[in-house]
Protein backbone atom coordinates (compact mmCIF):
# COMPACT_ATOMS: atom_id res chain seq x y z
CA UNK A 1 0.00 0.00 0.00
CA UNK A 2 2.79 2.39 1.00
CA UNK A 3 6.30 1.88 -0.28
CA UNK A 4 9.25 4.16 0.39
CA UNK A 5 12.25 3.76 -1.90
CA UNK A 6 15.46 5.60 -1.13
CA UNK A 7 13.72 8.43 0.64
CA UNK A 8 15.86 11.30 1.90
CA UNK A 9 14.47 14.39 3.57
CA UNK A 10 15.59 17.35 5.62
CA UNK A 11 14.97 20.96 6.54
CA UNK A 12 17.96 22.22 4.59
CA UNK A 13 20.37 20.83 2.03
CA UNK A 14 21.74 18.34 4.59
CA UNK A 15 19.28 15.44 4.89
CA UNK A 16 18.03 14.25 8.29
CA UNK A 17 16.88 10.89 6.96
CA UNK A 18 18.74 9.17 4.16
CA UNK A 19 17.96 6.35 1.77
CA UNK A 20 15.02 4.96 3.70
CA UNK A 21 13.25 1.89 2.28
CA UNK A 22 10.05 0.94 4.04
CA UNK A 23 6.81 -0.82 3.14
CA UNK A 24 3.40 -1.07 4.75
CA UNK A 25 0.84 -3.56 3.42
CA UNK A 26 -2.89 -3.00 3.41
CA UNK A 27 -4.55 -3.71 6.78
CA UNK A 28 -1.21 -4.02 8.51
CA UNK A 29 0.02 -2.21 11.61
CA UNK A 30 3.69 -1.31 11.40
CA UNK A 31 5.79 0.39 14.07
CA UNK A 32 8.60 2.81 13.33
CA UNK A 33 10.96 2.78 16.29
CA UNK A 34 13.98 4.81 17.10
CA UNK A 35 15.60 7.00 19.71
CA UNK A 36 15.11 10.74 20.00
CA UNK A 37 16.42 12.65 17.01
CA UNK A 38 16.65 9.62 14.74
CA UNK A 39 14.51 11.35 12.11
CA UNK A 40 11.18 9.59 12.69
CA UNK A 41 9.13 12.80 12.58
CA UNK A 42 11.11 14.02 9.59
CA UNK A 43 10.13 10.85 7.77
CA UNK A 44 6.46 11.49 8.65
CA UNK A 45 6.83 15.03 7.25
CA UNK A 46 8.27 13.59 4.05
CA UNK A 47 5.34 11.20 3.62
CA UNK A 48 2.79 13.98 4.25
CA UNK A 49 4.58 16.54 2.08
CA UNK A 50 5.14 19.02 4.90
CA UNK A 51 8.88 19.38 4.53
CA UNK A 52 10.84 21.49 2.06
CA UNK A 53 13.42 18.99 0.90
CA UNK A 54 12.51 15.43 0.03
CA UNK A 55 13.71 13.03 -2.61
CA UNK A 56 13.25 9.37 -3.51
CA UNK A 57 9.96 7.63 -4.23
CA UNK A 58 7.00 7.49 -1.84
CA UNK A 59 4.49 5.30 -3.61
CA UNK A 60 0.98 5.08 -2.18
CA UNK A 61 -1.51 3.00 -4.17
CA UNK A 62 0.35 3.80 -7.38
CA UNK A 63 0.77 7.55 -6.84
CA UNK A 64 4.15 9.06 -6.03
CA UNK A 65 3.42 11.24 -2.99
CA UNK A 66 6.84 12.88 -3.27
CA UNK A 67 5.48 14.83 -6.24
CA UNK A 68 2.31 16.04 -4.51
CA UNK A 69 1.64 19.00 -2.18
CA UNK A 70 0.35 18.21 1.31
CA UNK A 71 -3.34 18.89 0.64
CA UNK A 72 -3.36 16.47 -2.30
CA UNK A 73 -1.75 13.79 -0.13
CA UNK A 74 -4.56 14.14 2.42
CA UNK A 75 -7.07 13.85 -0.41
CA UNK A 76 -5.37 10.60 -1.55
CA UNK A 77 -6.11 9.04 1.84
CA UNK A 78 -3.07 9.54 4.05
CA UNK A 79 -3.51 11.37 7.36
CA UNK A 80 -0.98 12.11 10.08
CA UNK A 81 -1.65 12.58 13.78
CA UNK A 82 1.29 14.89 14.44
CA UNK A 83 3.69 14.77 17.35
CA UNK A 84 2.51 17.07 20.14
CA UNK A 85 -1.12 16.74 18.95
CA UNK A 86 -1.33 20.27 17.49
CA UNK A 87 -5.08 20.71 17.87
CA UNK A 88 -6.50 24.14 16.99
CA UNK A 89 -6.70 25.26 20.61
CA UNK A 90 -9.04 28.28 20.34
CA UNK A 91 -11.56 26.44 18.16
CA UNK A 92 -14.30 24.14 19.39
CA UNK A 93 -13.86 20.35 19.25
CA UNK A 94 -16.48 20.17 16.53
CA UNK A 95 -14.69 22.84 14.44
CA UNK A 96 -11.42 20.94 14.80
CA UNK A 97 -13.11 17.82 13.47
CA UNK A 98 -14.82 19.75 10.68
CA UNK A 99 -11.44 21.10 9.58
CA UNK A 100 -10.14 17.55 9.48
CA UNK A 101 -12.68 16.93 6.72
CA UNK A 102 -11.76 19.79 4.37
CA UNK A 103 -10.56 17.23 1.80
CA UNK A 104 -13.43 14.80 2.37
CA UNK A 105 -15.48 14.11 -0.74
CA UNK A 106 -19.12 13.11 -0.88
CA UNK A 107 -20.96 16.12 0.51
CA UNK A 108 -23.13 16.38 3.61
CA UNK A 109 -23.92 12.67 3.82
CA UNK A 110 -20.25 11.66 3.86
CA UNK A 111 -19.54 14.34 6.44
CA UNK A 112 -22.33 13.18 8.76
CA UNK A 113 -21.12 9.60 8.38
CA UNK A 114 -17.57 10.67 9.32
CA UNK A 115 -18.74 12.56 12.42
CA UNK A 116 -20.78 9.51 13.49
CA UNK A 117 -17.74 7.26 12.91
CA UNK A 118 -15.40 9.44 14.95
CA UNK A 119 -17.88 9.94 17.79
CA UNK A 120 -18.47 6.17 17.90
CA UNK A 121 -14.77 5.41 18.30
CA UNK A 122 -14.01 8.43 20.50
CA UNK A 123 -17.22 9.07 22.45
CA UNK A 124 -15.44 11.49 24.77
CA UNK A 125 -15.23 13.94 21.86
CA UNK A 126 -19.00 13.91 21.42
CA UNK A 127 -19.42 14.95 25.05
CA UNK A 128 -16.98 17.83 24.57
CA UNK A 129 -18.25 18.87 21.15
CA UNK A 130 -18.71 22.58 21.91
CA UNK A 131 -15.69 23.00 24.19
CA UNK A 132 -12.57 24.82 22.98
CA UNK A 133 -9.90 22.26 22.15
CA UNK A 134 -7.37 24.07 24.35
CA UNK A 135 -9.45 23.35 27.46
CA UNK A 136 -9.29 19.56 27.00
CA UNK A 137 -6.96 17.31 28.98
CA UNK A 138 -3.85 15.97 27.28
CA UNK A 139 -5.44 12.60 26.63
CA UNK A 140 -8.57 14.17 25.20
CA UNK A 141 -6.47 16.40 22.96
CA UNK A 142 -4.71 13.30 21.67
CA UNK A 143 -8.09 11.71 20.96
CA UNK A 144 -9.13 14.90 19.18
CA UNK A 145 -5.96 14.83 17.07
CA UNK A 146 -6.75 11.23 16.12
CA UNK A 147 -10.40 12.10 15.46
CA UNK A 148 -9.39 15.05 13.31
CA UNK A 149 -7.14 12.84 11.20
CA UNK A 150 -9.91 10.25 10.85
CA UNK A 151 -12.31 12.89 9.53
CA UNK A 152 -10.55 12.84 6.16
CA UNK A 153 -11.50 9.15 5.80
CA UNK A 154 -7.87 8.02 5.49
CA UNK A 155 -6.89 4.56 4.30
CA UNK A 156 -3.49 4.94 5.92
CA UNK A 157 -3.23 6.57 9.34
CA UNK A 158 0.19 7.75 10.52
CA UNK A 159 0.62 8.41 14.23
CA UNK A 160 3.67 10.24 15.57
CA UNK A 161 4.29 9.32 19.21
CA UNK A 162 0.60 9.25 20.14
CA UNK A 163 1.28 8.09 23.71
CA UNK A 164 3.85 10.70 24.63
CA UNK A 165 3.29 12.30 28.03
CA UNK A 166 0.04 10.50 28.78
CA UNK A 167 -1.00 8.64 31.94
CA UNK A 168 -0.95 4.82 31.70
CA UNK A 169 -4.75 4.58 31.85
CA UNK A 170 -5.10 7.00 28.95
CA UNK A 171 -2.39 5.15 27.01
CA UNK A 172 -4.38 1.95 27.45
CA UNK A 173 -7.58 3.63 26.31
CA UNK A 174 -6.00 5.09 23.17
CA UNK A 175 -4.31 1.79 22.41
CA UNK A 176 -7.69 0.04 22.60
CA UNK A 177 -9.14 2.64 20.25
CA UNK A 178 -6.33 2.08 17.76
CA UNK A 179 -6.82 -1.65 17.98
CA UNK A 180 -10.52 -1.29 17.20
CA UNK A 181 -9.68 1.01 14.30
CA UNK A 182 -7.30 -1.57 12.92
CA UNK A 183 -10.08 -4.15 13.08
CA UNK A 184 -12.07 -1.95 10.70
CA UNK A 185 -9.32 -2.53 8.15
CA UNK A 186 -7.49 0.75 8.64
CA UNK A 187 -3.76 0.55 7.93
CA UNK A 188 -1.54 2.03 10.65
CA UNK A 189 2.03 3.23 10.80
CA UNK A 190 2.92 4.20 14.38
CA UNK A 191 6.04 6.06 15.41
CA UNK A 192 7.30 5.18 18.88
CA UNK A 193 10.39 5.30 21.04
CA UNK A 194 9.50 2.36 23.25
CA UNK A 195 8.34 -0.93 21.83
CA UNK A 196 6.52 -2.17 24.93
CA UNK A 197 4.24 0.83 25.04
CA UNK A 198 4.19 0.93 21.29
CA UNK A 199 2.21 -1.82 19.97
CA UNK A 200 1.68 -5.30 21.02
CA UNK A 201 -0.51 -5.54 17.95
CA UNK A 202 2.05 -4.25 15.46
CA UNK A 203 3.17 -7.02 13.19
CA UNK A 204 6.48 -5.61 12.02
CA UNK A 205 8.80 -2.86 13.11
CA UNK A 206 11.49 -0.75 11.51
CA UNK A 207 14.20 0.76 13.66
CA UNK A 208 15.50 4.12 12.53
CA UNK A 209 18.91 5.17 13.81
CA UNK A 210 20.61 8.40 12.77
CA UNK A 211 18.36 8.82 9.77
CA UNK A 212 18.80 5.30 8.38
CA UNK A 213 16.86 2.08 8.78
CA UNK A 214 19.13 -0.02 10.98
CA UNK A 215 16.86 -2.98 11.54
CA UNK A 216 13.65 -4.43 10.16
CA UNK A 217 12.00 -7.45 11.73
CA UNK A 218 8.78 -8.85 13.16
CA UNK A 219 7.84 -7.26 16.46
CA UNK A 220 7.98 -10.64 18.15
CA UNK A 221 11.60 -11.14 17.31
CA UNK A 222 12.52 -7.57 18.20
CA UNK A 223 10.78 -7.98 21.55
CA UNK A 224 12.83 -11.11 22.25
CA UNK A 225 16.03 -9.19 21.89
CA UNK A 226 17.52 -7.41 24.83
CA UNK A 227 15.89 -4.23 25.95
CA UNK A 228 15.47 -1.65 23.27
CA UNK A 229 17.64 1.06 24.77
CA UNK A 230 20.62 -1.28 24.56
CA UNK A 231 19.58 -2.26 21.08
CA UNK A 232 19.48 1.39 19.99
CA UNK A 233 22.85 1.87 21.57
CA UNK A 234 24.36 -1.15 19.85
CA UNK A 235 22.88 -0.24 16.49
CA UNK A 236 24.04 3.35 16.79
CA UNK A 237 27.55 2.14 17.57
CA UNK A 238 27.46 -0.21 14.59
CA UNK A 239 26.50 2.65 12.28
CA UNK A 240 28.87 5.24 13.67
CA UNK B 1 -22.77 69.23 23.62
CA UNK B 2 -24.06 69.63 20.06
CA UNK B 3 -20.52 70.26 19.08
CA UNK B 4 -19.39 67.06 20.74
CA UNK B 5 -22.10 64.98 19.07
CA UNK B 6 -21.25 66.37 15.68
CA UNK B 7 -17.63 65.60 16.31
CA UNK B 8 -18.67 62.09 17.30
CA UNK B 9 -20.17 61.48 13.86
CA UNK B 10 -17.18 62.73 11.93
CA UNK B 11 -14.74 60.96 14.27
CA UNK B 12 -16.69 57.71 13.85
CA UNK B 13 -16.51 58.07 10.08
CA UNK B 14 -12.76 58.68 10.18
CA UNK B 15 -12.37 55.84 12.66
CA UNK B 16 -14.25 53.54 10.30
CA UNK B 17 -11.75 54.28 7.52
CA UNK B 18 -8.88 53.47 9.89
CA UNK B 19 -10.73 50.35 10.97
CA UNK B 20 -11.07 49.14 7.38
CA UNK B 21 -7.34 49.65 6.82
CA UNK B 22 -6.60 47.79 10.05
CA UNK B 23 -8.87 44.99 8.84
CA UNK B 24 -6.96 44.87 5.55
CA UNK B 25 -3.71 44.42 7.48
CA UNK B 26 -5.35 41.85 9.72
CA UNK B 27 -6.74 39.52 7.04
CA UNK B 28 -3.24 39.27 5.56
CA UNK B 29 -1.20 39.07 8.75
CA UNK B 30 -3.33 36.40 10.43
CA UNK B 31 -2.76 33.53 8.01
CA UNK B 32 0.62 34.57 6.59
CA UNK B 33 2.37 36.43 9.41
CA UNK B 34 3.26 39.10 6.85
CA UNK B 35 2.64 42.77 7.49
CA UNK B 36 1.95 44.50 4.20
CA UNK B 37 2.34 48.28 4.31
CA UNK B 38 1.09 48.57 0.74
CA UNK B 39 -2.48 48.81 2.11
CA UNK B 40 -2.12 52.61 2.06
CA UNK B 41 -1.22 52.53 -1.64
CA UNK B 42 -4.04 50.11 -2.33
CA UNK B 43 -6.42 52.61 -0.71
CA UNK B 44 -4.93 55.31 -2.94
CA UNK B 45 -5.41 53.12 -6.02
CA UNK B 46 -9.00 52.50 -4.91
CA UNK B 47 -9.67 56.24 -4.72
CA UNK B 48 -8.21 56.75 -8.20
CA UNK B 49 -10.23 53.79 -9.42
CA UNK B 50 -13.44 55.43 -8.18
CA UNK B 51 -12.44 58.64 -9.96
CA UNK B 52 -11.82 56.73 -13.20
CA UNK B 53 -14.83 54.43 -13.10
CA UNK B 54 -17.46 56.82 -11.81
CA UNK B 55 -16.28 60.34 -12.75
CA UNK B 56 -14.44 59.62 -16.00
CA UNK B 57 -16.26 56.62 -17.47
CA UNK B 58 -19.53 57.65 -15.76
CA UNK B 59 -20.54 54.20 -14.59
CA UNK B 60 -23.30 54.24 -11.96
CA UNK B 61 -21.70 54.37 -8.50
CA UNK B 62 -22.45 50.77 -7.39
CA UNK B 63 -21.30 49.35 -10.72
CA UNK B 64 -18.15 51.47 -10.75
CA UNK B 65 -17.29 50.48 -7.19
CA UNK B 66 -17.90 46.81 -7.92
CA UNK B 67 -15.59 47.05 -10.95
CA UNK B 68 -12.86 48.75 -8.91
CA UNK B 69 -13.09 46.18 -6.11
CA UNK B 70 -13.02 43.29 -8.60
CA UNK B 71 -9.85 44.73 -10.14
CA UNK B 72 -8.31 45.13 -6.69
CA UNK B 73 -9.07 41.49 -5.91
CA UNK B 74 -6.91 40.57 -8.89
CA UNK B 75 -4.24 43.11 -7.89
CA UNK B 76 -4.03 41.63 -4.38
CA UNK B 77 -3.91 38.09 -5.72
CA UNK B 78 -1.17 39.00 -8.18
CA UNK B 79 0.81 40.83 -5.50
CA UNK B 80 0.94 37.67 -3.41
CA UNK B 81 1.98 35.62 -6.44
CA UNK B 82 4.73 38.04 -7.44
CA UNK B 83 6.12 39.46 -4.21
CA UNK B 84 5.39 36.82 -1.58
CA UNK B 85 5.05 33.29 -2.88
CA UNK B 86 8.41 32.90 -4.66
CA UNK B 87 10.20 34.05 -1.50
CA UNK B 88 8.18 31.83 0.84
CA UNK B 89 8.72 28.86 -1.47
CA UNK B 90 12.46 29.48 -1.49
CA UNK B 91 12.39 29.28 2.31
CA UNK B 92 13.31 32.95 2.86
CA UNK B 93 12.71 34.47 6.32
CA UNK B 94 9.47 36.45 6.76
CA UNK B 95 11.31 39.74 6.50
CA UNK B 96 12.03 39.07 2.81
CA UNK B 97 8.43 39.26 1.54
CA UNK B 98 7.79 42.23 3.85
CA UNK B 99 10.63 44.10 2.15
CA UNK B 100 9.50 42.97 -1.29
CA UNK B 101 6.06 44.37 -0.49
CA UNK B 102 7.62 47.70 0.48
CA UNK B 103 9.09 47.64 -3.01
CA UNK B 104 5.65 46.93 -4.47
CA UNK B 105 4.35 49.91 -2.51
CA UNK B 106 6.75 52.19 -4.38
CA UNK B 107 5.75 50.57 -7.68
CA UNK B 108 2.07 51.28 -6.98
CA UNK B 109 2.70 54.87 -5.94
CA UNK B 110 5.02 55.76 -8.80
CA UNK B 111 2.79 54.14 -11.41
CA UNK B 112 -0.07 56.35 -10.26
CA UNK B 113 2.21 59.39 -10.13
CA UNK B 114 3.31 58.69 -13.73
CA UNK B 115 -0.23 58.20 -14.95
CA UNK B 116 -1.94 61.06 -13.13
CA UNK B 117 0.76 63.50 -12.13
CA UNK B 118 0.84 65.34 -8.81
CA UNK B 119 -2.61 66.97 -8.99
CA UNK B 120 -5.50 65.85 -6.79
CA UNK B 121 -8.55 64.35 -8.51
CA UNK B 122 -12.12 64.57 -7.23
CA UNK B 123 -13.63 61.30 -6.06
CA UNK B 124 -17.42 61.10 -6.42
CA UNK B 125 -19.82 61.21 -3.48
CA UNK B 126 -22.24 58.31 -3.78
CA UNK B 127 -25.10 60.20 -2.13
CA UNK B 128 -24.22 63.73 -3.21
CA UNK B 129 -23.13 66.38 -0.79
CA UNK B 130 -25.42 67.21 2.07
CA UNK B 131 -26.09 67.17 5.77
CA UNK B 132 -28.11 64.60 7.59
CA UNK B 133 -29.55 64.98 11.09
CA UNK B 134 -30.57 61.88 12.99
CA UNK B 135 -31.93 63.18 16.26
CA UNK B 136 -29.02 64.80 18.06
CA UNK B 137 -26.48 63.28 15.66
CA UNK B 138 -25.59 65.30 12.62
CA UNK B 139 -23.02 64.92 9.89
CA UNK B 140 -22.41 64.78 6.17
CA UNK B 141 -24.07 62.15 4.02
CA UNK B 142 -20.64 60.76 3.36
CA UNK B 143 -19.94 60.29 7.08
CA UNK B 144 -23.06 58.20 7.49
CA UNK B 145 -22.32 56.32 4.29
CA UNK B 146 -18.83 55.46 5.53
CA UNK B 147 -20.15 54.28 8.90
CA UNK B 148 -22.86 52.14 7.32
CA UNK B 149 -20.55 50.56 4.73
CA UNK B 150 -17.88 49.84 7.31
CA UNK B 151 -20.29 48.21 9.73
CA UNK B 152 -21.63 46.05 6.90
CA UNK B 153 -18.08 45.06 5.91
CA UNK B 154 -17.20 44.11 9.47
CA UNK B 155 -20.42 42.14 9.81
CA UNK B 156 -19.52 40.21 6.67
CA UNK B 157 -15.96 39.64 7.86
CA UNK B 158 -17.24 38.41 11.21
CA UNK B 159 -19.71 36.04 9.55
CA UNK B 160 -16.95 34.77 7.27
CA UNK B 161 -14.58 33.96 10.13
CA UNK B 162 -17.17 32.62 12.58
CA UNK B 163 -19.67 30.86 10.37
CA UNK B 164 -18.04 29.57 7.20
CA UNK B 165 -15.66 26.68 6.61
CA UNK B 166 -13.40 28.90 4.50
CA UNK B 167 -13.20 31.32 7.44
CA UNK B 168 -12.34 28.46 9.78
CA UNK B 169 -9.58 27.44 7.38
CA UNK B 170 -8.17 30.98 7.60
CA UNK B 171 -8.27 30.71 11.39
CA UNK B 172 -6.64 27.27 11.31
CA UNK B 173 -3.74 28.54 9.20
CA UNK B 174 -3.37 31.49 11.58
CA UNK B 175 -3.32 29.22 14.64
CA UNK B 176 -0.97 26.49 13.41
CA UNK B 177 0.33 26.43 9.85
CA UNK B 178 1.70 22.92 10.01
CA UNK B 179 -1.46 21.42 11.50
CA UNK B 180 -3.49 23.27 8.87
CA UNK B 181 -1.38 21.73 6.11
CA UNK B 182 -1.76 18.29 7.69
CA UNK B 183 -5.58 18.41 7.63
CA UNK B 184 -5.35 19.28 3.95
CA UNK B 185 -5.77 23.04 3.80
CA UNK B 186 -3.99 24.53 0.78
CA UNK B 187 -1.98 27.25 2.48
CA UNK B 188 -0.83 28.90 -0.72
CA UNK B 189 -4.45 29.39 -1.71
CA UNK B 190 -5.33 30.84 1.70
CA UNK B 191 -2.38 33.24 1.43
CA UNK B 192 -3.37 34.40 -2.08
CA UNK B 193 -6.99 34.86 -1.01
CA UNK B 194 -5.98 36.80 2.09
CA UNK B 195 -4.01 39.24 -0.07
CA UNK B 196 -6.89 39.56 -2.51
CA UNK B 197 -9.29 40.30 0.37
CA UNK B 198 -6.81 42.74 1.90
CA UNK B 199 -6.59 44.66 -1.38
CA UNK B 200 -10.38 44.83 -1.71
CA UNK B 201 -10.86 46.08 1.85
CA UNK B 202 -8.06 48.65 1.55
CA UNK B 203 -9.45 49.93 -1.76
CA UNK B 204 -12.88 50.21 -0.17
CA UNK B 205 -11.37 52.39 2.56
CA UNK B 206 -9.72 54.53 -0.12
CA UNK B 207 -12.81 55.14 -2.16
CA UNK B 208 -14.82 55.89 0.98
CA UNK B 209 -12.38 58.49 2.28
CA UNK B 210 -11.62 59.75 -1.25
CA UNK B 211 -14.43 62.30 -1.58
CA UNK B 212 -13.27 64.06 1.59
CA UNK B 213 -9.58 64.26 0.74
CA UNK B 214 -9.48 63.87 -3.09
CA UNK B 215 -7.40 61.23 -4.81
CA UNK B 216 -3.73 62.08 -4.68
CA UNK B 217 -0.71 59.89 -5.27
CA UNK B 218 0.67 60.61 -1.80
CA UNK B 219 -2.54 59.93 0.12
CA UNK B 220 -1.52 56.37 0.97
CA UNK B 221 1.26 56.98 3.49
CA UNK B 222 -0.80 58.57 6.29
CA UNK B 223 -3.54 55.99 5.73
CA UNK B 224 -1.02 53.15 6.06
CA UNK B 225 0.29 54.60 9.32
CA UNK B 226 -3.13 55.25 10.81
CA UNK B 227 -4.43 51.83 9.82
CA UNK B 228 -1.34 50.21 11.32
CA UNK B 229 -1.79 52.19 14.55
CA UNK B 230 -5.44 51.13 14.73
CA UNK B 231 -4.32 47.52 14.27
CA UNK B 232 -1.76 47.80 17.07
CA UNK B 233 -4.33 49.38 19.39
CA UNK B 234 -6.99 46.78 18.70
CA UNK B 235 -4.72 43.74 18.41
CA UNK B 236 -4.30 41.35 15.50
CA UNK B 237 -6.15 38.52 17.19
CA UNK B 238 -9.72 39.43 16.35
CA UNK B 239 -11.73 41.24 13.72
CA UNK B 240 -13.56 43.37 16.30
CA UNK B 241 -10.19 44.65 17.48
CA UNK B 242 -9.62 46.45 14.18
CA UNK B 243 -12.92 48.30 14.50
CA UNK B 244 -12.30 49.22 18.12
CA UNK B 245 -8.74 50.35 17.36
CA UNK B 246 -9.84 52.51 14.43
CA UNK B 247 -12.57 54.25 16.41
CA UNK B 248 -10.36 54.84 19.46
CA UNK B 249 -7.63 56.32 17.31
CA UNK B 250 -9.96 58.69 15.44
CA UNK B 251 -11.64 59.89 18.65
CA UNK B 252 -8.28 60.47 20.32
CA UNK B 253 -7.12 62.44 17.29
CA UNK B 254 -10.20 64.60 16.92
CA UNK B 255 -10.80 65.22 20.62
CA UNK B 256 -7.23 66.44 21.08
CA UNK B 257 -7.44 68.59 17.96
CA UNK B 258 -10.70 70.11 19.18
CA UNK B 259 -10.30 70.48 22.92
CA UNK B 260 -6.67 70.08 23.96
CA UNK B 261 -4.75 73.32 24.34
CA UNK B 262 -2.12 72.25 21.81
CA UNK B 263 -0.88 74.13 18.77
CA UNK B 264 -2.76 72.79 15.73
CA UNK B 265 0.10 70.83 14.19
CA UNK B 266 0.69 68.78 17.31
CA UNK B 267 -2.59 66.88 17.06
CA UNK B 268 -1.07 65.01 14.13
CA UNK B 269 1.34 63.43 16.57
CA UNK B 270 -1.49 61.66 18.38
CA UNK B 271 -1.49 58.47 16.29
CA UNK B 272 2.26 58.11 16.58
CA UNK B 273 2.15 58.76 20.33
CA UNK B 274 -0.57 56.12 20.69
CA UNK B 275 1.38 53.72 18.49
CA UNK B 276 4.46 54.05 20.71
CA UNK B 277 2.42 53.81 23.88
CA UNK B 278 0.72 50.59 22.81
CA UNK B 279 3.89 48.98 21.49
CA UNK B 280 5.54 49.69 24.84
CA UNK B 281 2.70 48.89 27.22
CA UNK B 282 0.37 46.48 25.50
CA UNK B 283 1.88 45.11 22.29
CA UNK B 284 -0.87 42.50 21.96
CA UNK B 285 -3.53 45.19 21.58
CA UNK B 286 -6.74 45.60 23.52
CA UNK B 287 -8.53 42.48 22.36
CA UNK B 288 -6.48 39.34 22.82
CA UNK B 289 -7.06 36.29 20.71
CA UNK B 290 -9.64 33.98 22.23
CA UNK B 291 -8.12 31.02 24.03
CA UNK B 292 -4.72 31.92 22.62
CA UNK B 293 -1.71 30.29 24.13
CA UNK B 294 0.86 32.64 25.53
Amino acid sequence: MLRLEGVSAGYGPAPVVQGVDLAVERGECVALLGPNGAGKSTLMSAITGTIEHRSGRIVFDGDDLALLPSHRIVARGVALVPEGRRVFAPLAVEDNLRLGAVRLRGGAAALAERFAFVYRFLPRLAERRTQAAGTLSGGEQQMLAIGRALMSAPRLLLLDEPFLGLAPLVVAEIRRTLERLRETGLTLLVVEQKLDIALPFASRAYVLIKGRIALHDSTERIAQREDLTNLYFALAAAHA
Amino acid sequence: MRDLLELAVSASATGCVYALLALAYLVMIRPTGIINFAVGEWAMVGAFGAFLAVTKVELPYPVGVAAVLACMFVVGWATERIAVRPLVRAGAPLLAPILALLGMLVVFRESVALAFGPDPYPVPYPLGFGRLELGPLAGSYQSFFIIGTTLATFALAWLFFERTLAGKCFAAVAIDRRAAALVGIDRTRVAALSFAAGAVIAALAGLLVGPNVSAHYLMGVPLAIQGFTALVIGGVGRVEGALLGGLLLAFAEQLTARYAPLPPGYAQGVPLALLMLFLLVRPTGLLAERGARA
